[in-house]
C-alpha cells in the first residue's frame, strides 16, 4: 500500500514540478510535498503504520525518495529563482551603475604630458623656471637689446622697472646654461605671459615649451630631425611640414616650422587663412651672443632651441574656438576631458 | 606691408615667373606674404555699368531702382547709395560675381518686393579702399560693358608681407626687390637719377646744423622751387592707393613714393616758412607743447629730437612733420628732407608719444644712413617731374661722420658647421652677391664679406650664413633623423607634479587653471600683493598671492552655473611682496609653487541607491590624507588643529613638517564665501608645494601581511563633549600594551540622553603580535585595565557593560 504511494507521489511529484514556471508554482509544490502536511510527510506518517517487518525496507525507500525529490525540487527552485523568468525576484539590470567621479588634468596639462613625454622619449630633461623675471633673463640675456623693436614682438606686464611677468619660457635657457656646462638638452615648459587685449583669439597668459640642445656639432639638421620626429609622433607620420625663416633675437638663424592644416589637409581654409598650413613652432641654431651670456665658447659648442604654444596645440586639436574657456574652469568643459 | 607686383617689376625682371613661385619664394626666403590679392582674378566679373535712368523704390525710401546698361542689355537693379543718379559710370557687379570683401556671390533677388539683377559697387566693397560714403562713380568716357581690369587699370597683383623686425631693408619695393633677385638669381635694377638742376645754389636758400649728431648722425636736404601743389596724376595716385595710402597732393605723394620705393622716409618742408630758411637738428631741453600736421598738439618729453629753424620746432624729427611748417596749396618753395636718425631715439620719441609712422617705423628699425642722399635726390627728380618745380643746384650734405660698410669674415667650413651641409662656394659668393654684399676671397676657407649700411642686421658671421640658408632654402637642409644619446643623467622637476595630478584626479578632483592676475581685493586676500605697471584692467592689476581665490572666483561660477558638487584642485605660482619699496632683486619678492584642493557641495551626486553627502571638514582632511599617502608623505607630516577662526577659514588645520607649516585648510568663513558671491560650504587646503617637495618622503620598505590572527575589542565611553577623539586615543595607545596595534574610533554619537554636554565616543582596538597568536587572557587583561584607565582620567563612564 505504501509502497504504491510511494511511487504515485513520486509520479506525481515528477508530473507536477514539470510544469513550475514561477517562484509561485515552486511554493505550490513545496506546500503539496514538504510541508508539515505535504505528502511526503504524510508518507512518513504513514509509515509508523507499517508492520515492522516491512519498516526498514520502506523506511529506506522513503528516505531515498525524500532526498530524490527534495533535492530536485531544491534545483528546480534555484534555477526558477536565479532565471529572469521568475518574475516575482527580477532584478533590474538596467538600473544605472553606482556614479563615482573620477577626476581629469586639465585638457592643457593632458597636451603638455604629450609633449613631455615625446620629448623624453627624444633624450630631454625637464626643467622649471620662475614666472617672475627679471628683464635681464627675459630679454637682455637673449639679445634683445634695450630700446630694440624686437621687444614689441612680446607685449611685456611690467611690475618695476626691472622686473616683468615673463613673455616667454626661454629666460629658463639661460638658467639652465648657467647651471651647467654642456651637453644640456631639456625642455622647459611653463606659463607666459602678454599684455594683449583679451578675446577669442588671445588670453594674457597661456603655456609654452621651450627646449634647447647644445653640444659640439649640433646642427641645423639635427634640429630639423629631431622637431620633425616630435611633429610625427604628435601629429601623426603621415604629416607634411616646412621650415620658413623667421626672426628671434636669441636665434640665429631662425625658423618657424609648419604643418600642413589639418582640417582642409592643405587646401586652405579660415583656419590657415587660405595658406594650406599652420604654423606650430618657432626655432632655430642658439645665437652666439646667447651663449656669450652664459660663457660658453660658440666656436666650440653649437645648439639649437625651439619653443611652441599649448594653447594653439589643443586649440587645434580639440577643435576649440575660443581661447578662454581654458581659463573659465567651467566644470561641464573641465569633465569632457 | 603692402607690396605691389607690377611696381616691383620695375625693380627685377619677373615676367617669366608664376604669381603662386614668387609667393612661395618669398614666403620661405623669410619674407612671409601673408595674403595675395590677385586683382585681376578679384575683378574678373566687373563690368563698367551705365546707369540710363533711376526711379524710388516703391516700398524703401533709401531704396534707388536703377536701369543698368551693362554693354548688350538694360538691368533693373537696386542700389542702395544716395549718391547713385541717371548718367553715371559706375562699376557693375553681374550675378555670379563674388564681392571681394564679403566673400559672397551676387544672386538675382528681389528686394522689398522689386527684382534687382546685380548690384553697383562702392569703393570699399572693391578693396579698393575704405570709403563705404557711396558708390563709385566712374570716369564718363569709360565704355559700358568693359571689363574694370582694363578699365580701371585693376591688373595688378598686392602682396601683403609681414617682415620681421631684424629687417628694416625689405620694408620698401626695393628692399623685397633685392631678396627676389638673390632668389631667382636675377639683376637688380636701381631707378637713375637724371637732375635738371637750375643756378640757384641750394646753400644760399637754406641751411643745415645739427646740435645733437649722435640721434642724427646725417642730415641730406635739397631745395626744388617753384612748385605747383596740386593731385598727382593718375599713376601715381592709384600706386599709393594700391598699397593703401590715401594720396594728398602731389609733393606729399611723391615723398610717400619714394619711402615705399627705397625705403627712405622724407619729409618736405614749406622752406618759406622756415624761419632764417634753416634746419636745425637738437633735442628739447624742457616739457614742450608741439602740434604735429595732423593738428593734434602733443607734449614732447625733454630730449626729444627735434627739427627746429631759426628759432622754432618745426617737425619731431622722424616721427611727425608739424603744422606750422607744412606745404599748402600756398606752398612755392620746398626744402626736402633726408635724414638719417639713431633708431633708438626715434623709438624713445615713438613709445613716449604713442604715435607710430611709416617714418618712425623704419628709422627705430634702423634705416640706410647712405641712401639718403640718392632718395632726396630722387624725390627732387619727381617734384621736378610732377610739380613743376625747379631743382636748386647742389645738395646740403650734413654728415661728420661716415658710416662705411662692415667687414666680416666668413668660412665656408663653419657654414657647414651650423648648418650641417655644405652650400657651394661659388653658390654662397652669389647669393651674397645677389644680397649687395661685396666679397672678397681671402683664402680657400675664408671670405671677407663688406656689408652695405642698408642691412644692419647683419653684424656677423652667424647673420652671414642665416643668408646663405634662408635664399638656399631651409627645404635644401638635410635632416639628420638619428639622435645622439647623452649618457649623462636625465632629470624631470616636473616630475613631483605629476604624481600629485594622479593623485588627486584619482580621488576625483578637477584640475582648474585660474588667471594668475587678478583685482587688488581678491589678491589682498591672502597676502601684500605685486602690483602690475602696465595692466590690462583693474581685476588684473595684482599677482595672486594665494591660489584661494582664484578658486574662489571659479567655485562661485560653477555654483551659478549649477554644477554644485566641486571638487577642484590647481598647481601654480603665488607670488608676495617682500618690501614696501619698489622690486630690484629677486629676494624683493617671493614665488612659490602651491597646491589648492577645494571642495564643496555634493560630495558624490545621489543615485538612486545612495544618499547624498555633503562635504564636510572631515572629508577635506580625509582627502588631504589619502592624497599625502599616494606621494608617501602621510607619516611624515604633522597635523595642527585651530578651532577659532582666523581671516579666511572658521577652523582649520595645518600641516607640519619640523615646526615649519607646509599648508593649511579648512572651512572656508561665512564673511570670505560672501565676497565671492557662494553660498554654500566650501573646504580648502594649499599646500606650499615647493616646501612640500623638499621633504623627504618616506621611503616605502615591504613588510609580510600578517600571519597570525588578530584579536579585535571594541568600548564606548561616555565622555564630556570637550575631550578631543585624538586625546583618548593617543592616551589608549601610550597606556596600552605593545600588542594593541590599531586604535581608530567607529562611531560619535551626541545625545540628552547620555546627559547634557556629554558624548559618546566608541573605538575599536586591534590586537596582535607578527610572530605568535595572542592569548584572549593577555588581552582581556590589557582591555580591562585600559577601561579603569580611561573612566578615572576622563571621567568616562563605560557604555553598555
Amino acid at each position: 500500500m505504501l509502497d504504491n504511494n510511494i511511487t504515485e507521489i513520486k509520479e506525481s511529484f515528477y508530473s507536477d514540478i514539470k510544469s513550475v514556471s514561477s517562484m509561485k508554482d515552486v511554493e505550490e509544490i513545496r506546500i503539496k510535498y514538504f510541508s508539515r502536511n505535504g505528502l511526503v510527510s504524510q508518507l512518513f506518517e504513514d509509515l509508523k503504520d507499517v508492520v515492522k517487518e516491512e519498516k526498514p525496507i520502506l523506511g529506506k525507500k522513503l528516505n531515498l525518495l525524500r532526498n530524490e525529490v527534495s533535492s530536485y525540487f531544491e534545483e528546480v527552485k534555484e534555477r526558477i529563482s536565479s532565471s529572469s523568468s521568475g518574475k516575482e525576484n527580477e532584478i533590474d539590470l538596467t538600473l544605472p551603475g553606482n556614479n563615482y567621479i573620477v577626476g581629469s588634468k586639465h585638457i592643457l596639462t593632458q597636451t603638455l604630458d604629450e609633449i613631455k613625454s615625446i620629448f623624453k622619449g627624444l633624450g630631454f630633461s625637464v626643467a622649471n623656471g620662475p614666472e617672475l623675471e627679471s628683464d635681464y633673463y627675459n630679454f637682455e640675456s637673449l639679445n634683445f637689446p634695450a630700446d630694440h623693436p624686437a621687444r614689441d614682438m612680446q607685449d611685456t606686464f611690467f611690475v618695476s622697472k626691472d622686473f616683468l611677468l615673463r613673455t616667454h619660457t626661454t629666460p629658463v635657457q639661460i638658467r639652465l646654461m648657467e647651471k651647467q656646462a654642456p651637453p644640456v638638452r631639456a625642455i622647459m615648459p611653463g606659463r607666459v605671459y602678454r599684455n594683449e587685449a583679451v578675446s577669442a583669439r588671445s588670453y594674457c597668459m597661456f603655456h609654452q615649451v621651450d627646449g634647447i640642445y647644445v653640444d659640439t656639432d649640433v646642427t641645423f639638421a639635427e634640429l630639423k630631425g629631431t622637431l620633425v620626429s616630435f611633429a610625427k609622433q604628435f601629429y601623426g607620420s603621415d604629416l607634411k611640414y616646412r621650415f620658413r625663416p623667421s626672426f628671434f633675437p636669441f636665434t640665429e638663424p631662425s625658423a618657424e616650422m609648419d604643418i600642413t592644416c589639418y582640417l582642409c589637409h592643405g587646401k586652405g581654409c579660415k583656419i590657415c587663412k587660405n595658406s594650406g598650413w599652420l604654423e606650430i613652432l618657432g626655432c632655430g641654431m642658439v645665437d652666439p651672443n646667447v651663449f656669450k651670456f652664459v660663457n660658453y665658447d660658440s666656436e666650440k659648442y653649437t645648439g639649437y632651441a625651439f619653443g611652441m604654444g599649448i594653447e594653439r596645440i589643443a586649440l587645434l586639436k580639440y577643435g576649440i574656438t575660443d581661447i578662454r574657456i581654458f581659463f573659465d574652469n567651467d566644470l561641464r568643459f573641465l569633465k569632457q576631458f | 606691408m603692402k607690396i605691389s607686383l607690377s611696381w616691383i617689376k620695375e625693380f627685377v625682371d619677373l615676367n617669366d615667373i608664376s604669381i603662386e613661385e614668387i609667393v612661395a619664394k618669398l614666403t620661405m626666403s623669410g619674407l612671409e606674404v601673408e595674403d595675395v590679392l590677385d586683382q585681376s582674378k578679384l575683378y574678373k566679373n566687373f563690368i563698367v555699368g551705365f546707369v540710363k535712368t533711376t526711379e524710388k523704390h516703391p516700398n524703401a525710401d533709401k531704396l534707388t531702382i536703377c536701369k543698368v546698361f551693362d554693354g548688350k542689355d538694360d538691368l533693373q537693379v537696386i542700389c542702395g547709395a544716395t549718391n547713385v543718379s541717371a548718367g553715371q559710370k559706375i562699376v557693375f557687379a553681374p550675378i555670379g560675381s563674388e564681392i571681394p570683401n564679403g566673400n559672397f556671390i551676387i544672386k538675382k533677388a528681389k528686394i522689398r518686393g522689386v527684382e534687382s539683377n546685380g548690384m553697383i559697387c562702392a569703393e570699399d566693397e572693391l578693396l579698393l579702399s575704405d570709403d563705404h560714403s557711396g558708390i563709385m562713380v566712374l570716369n564718363e568716357n569709360l565704355e559700358a560693358g568693359k571689363p574694370i581690369i582694363e578699365a580701371l587699370n585693376l591688373n595688378d597683383v598686392i602682396l601683403e608681407i609681414a617682415i620681421t623686425p631684424n629687417r628694416p631693408d625689405a620694408l620698401s619695393h626695393i628692399g623685397v626687390a633685392r631678396d627676389l633677385a638673390a632668389l631667382f638669381d636675377r639683376d637688380l635694377i636701381i631707378p637713375e637719377i637724371k637732375l635738371n638742376e637750375v643756378k640757384d645754389d641750394i646753400k644760399k636758400l637754406a641751411s643745415v646744423e645739427i646740435e645733437d649728431t649722435v640721434n642724427c648722425p646725417r642730415y641730406v636736404a635739397k631745395v626744388v622751387k617753384d612748385v605747383q601743389i596740386k593731385e598727382s596724376p593718375k599713376w601715381l595716385k592709384d600706386r599709393l592707393e594700391k598699397i593703401g595710402l590715401r594720396p594728398r597732393n602731389n609733393i606729399v605723394d611723391i615723398t610717400n613714393l619714394v619711402l615705399h620705393e627705397c625705403g627712405q622716409p622724407l619729409h618736405a618742408f614749406d622752406l618759406d616758412k622756415l624761419s632764417d630758411h634753416k634746419i636745425v637738428v637738437k633735442s628739447t631741453k624742457s616739457e614742450t607743447n608741439f602740434t604735429t600736421l595732423d593738428s593734434k598738439e602733443r607734449k614732447l618729453p625733454v630730449n626729444t629730437l627735434m627739427i627746429c629753424d631759426g628759432n622754432r620746432e618745426v617737425a619731431i624729427a622722424g616721427v611727425m612733420g608739424g603744422e606750422n611748417s607744412e606745404i599748402t596749396e600756398l606752398t612755392i618753395n620746398i626744402l626736402i628732407e633726408s635724414a638719417y636718425f639713431h633708431p633708438s631715439s626715434i623709438r624713445k620719441t615713438s613709445k613716449a608719444l604713442g604715435l607710430s609712422t611709416d617714418a618712425s617705423y623704419r628709422f627705430e628699425r634702423g634705416s640706410d644712413p647712405n641712401i639718403t642722399k640718392y632718395a632726396a635726390e630722387r624725390c627732387a627728380q619727381l617734384v621736378a617731374e610732377l610739380a613743376d618745380g625747379k631743382v636748386a643746384n647742389g645738395i646740403i650734405d650734413v654728415y661728420p661722420e661716415i658710416i662705411t660698410p662692415k667687414e666680416i669674415e666668413l668660412r665656408f667650413s663653419r657654414t657647414t658647421k651650423i648648418l650641417g651641409y655644405e652650400v657651394a662656394p661659388e653658390k654662397i659668393k652669389n647669393i651674397l652677391s645677389r644680397l649687395g654684399l661685396a666679397i672678397k676671397v681671402l683664402d680657400e676657407d675664408k671670405l671677407l664679406v663688406s656689408v652695405p649700411t642698408f642691412r644692419p642686421d647683419i653684424e656677423r658671421e652667424i647673420d652671414l650664413i642665416e643668408e646663405i640658408a634662408r635664399i638656399n632654402g631651409y627645404n635644401n637642409i638635410p635632416m639628420v633623423s638619428k639622435i645622439n644619446i647623452t649618457l649623462e643623467q636625465k632629470t624631470d622637476e616636473t616630475e613631483v607634479d605629476e604624481k600629485i595630478r594622479q593623485a588627486a584626479t584619482a580621488l576625483g578632483f578637477f584640475e582648474m587653471i585660474n588667471n594668475p592676475l587678478q583685482s587688488e581685493n581678491d589678491a589682498k586676500l591672502t597676502g601684500n600683493p605685486i602690483r602690475i605697471a602696465n595692466p590690462l584692467s583693474a581685476d588684473m592689476e595684482c599677482l595672486r598671492t594665494s591660489l584661494l581665490s582664484g578658486a574662489l572666483i571659479t567655485i562661485s561660477k560653477n555654483i551659478k552655473q549649477g554644477v554644485k558638487g566641486l571638487k577642484l584642485f590647481e598647481i601654480g605660482d603665488a607670488f608676495k611682496k617682500m618690501t614696501n619699496g619698489e622690486i630690484k632683486t629677486f629676494s624683493d619678492f617671493t614665488e612659490t609653487q602651491n597646491l589648492l584642493l577645494a571642495i564643496s557641495g555634493n560630495e558624490q551626486n545621489k543615485g538612486w541607491n545612495t544618499e547624498e553627502k555633503d562635504s564636510d571638514f572631515y572629508l577635506l582632511k580625509g582627502l588631504i590624507n589619502s592624497f599625502l599617502s599616494k606621494i608617501s608623505l602621510d607619516n611624515v607630516l604633522i597635523d595642527s588643529y585651530y578651532s577659532t577662526a582666523n581671516e579666511i577659514y572658521a577652523y582649520y588645520l595645518t600641516k607640519n613638517f619640523k615646526e615649519v607649516e607646509l599648508g593649511r585648510g579648512g572651512k572656508l568663513k561665512n564673511e570670505v564665501l560672501q565676497q565671492f558671491d557662494i553660498n554654500q560650504n566650501v573646504y580648502c587646503f594649499e599646500f606650499d608645494l615647493s616646501a612640500l617637495k623638499s621633504v623627504q618622503s618616506n621611503s616605502k620598505t615591504y613588510t609580510d601581511p600578517l600571519k597570525y590572527p588578530k584579536i579585535i575589542r571594541d568600548f564606548a565611553f561616555i565622555l564630556d563633549n570637550s575631550v578631543k577623539y585624538l586625546d583618548v586615543k593617543e592616551f589608549i595607545k601610550k597606556k596600552s600594551s605593545q600588542l594593541l596595534k590599531v586604535v581608530s574610533v567607529f562611531d560619535v554619537f551626541e545625545s540628552d540622553s547620555l546627559g547634557t554636554d556629554k558624548k559618546s565616543l566608541a573605538f575599536t582596538l586591534e590586537y596582535f603580535d607578527e610572530s605568535r597568536t595572542l592569548t584572549e587572557e593577555e588581552v582581556e587583561k590589557d582591555f580591562n585595565n585600559l577601561i579603569a584607565l580611561i573612566t578615572k582620567e576622563f571621567n568616562a563612564q563605560l557604555r553598555g557593560k
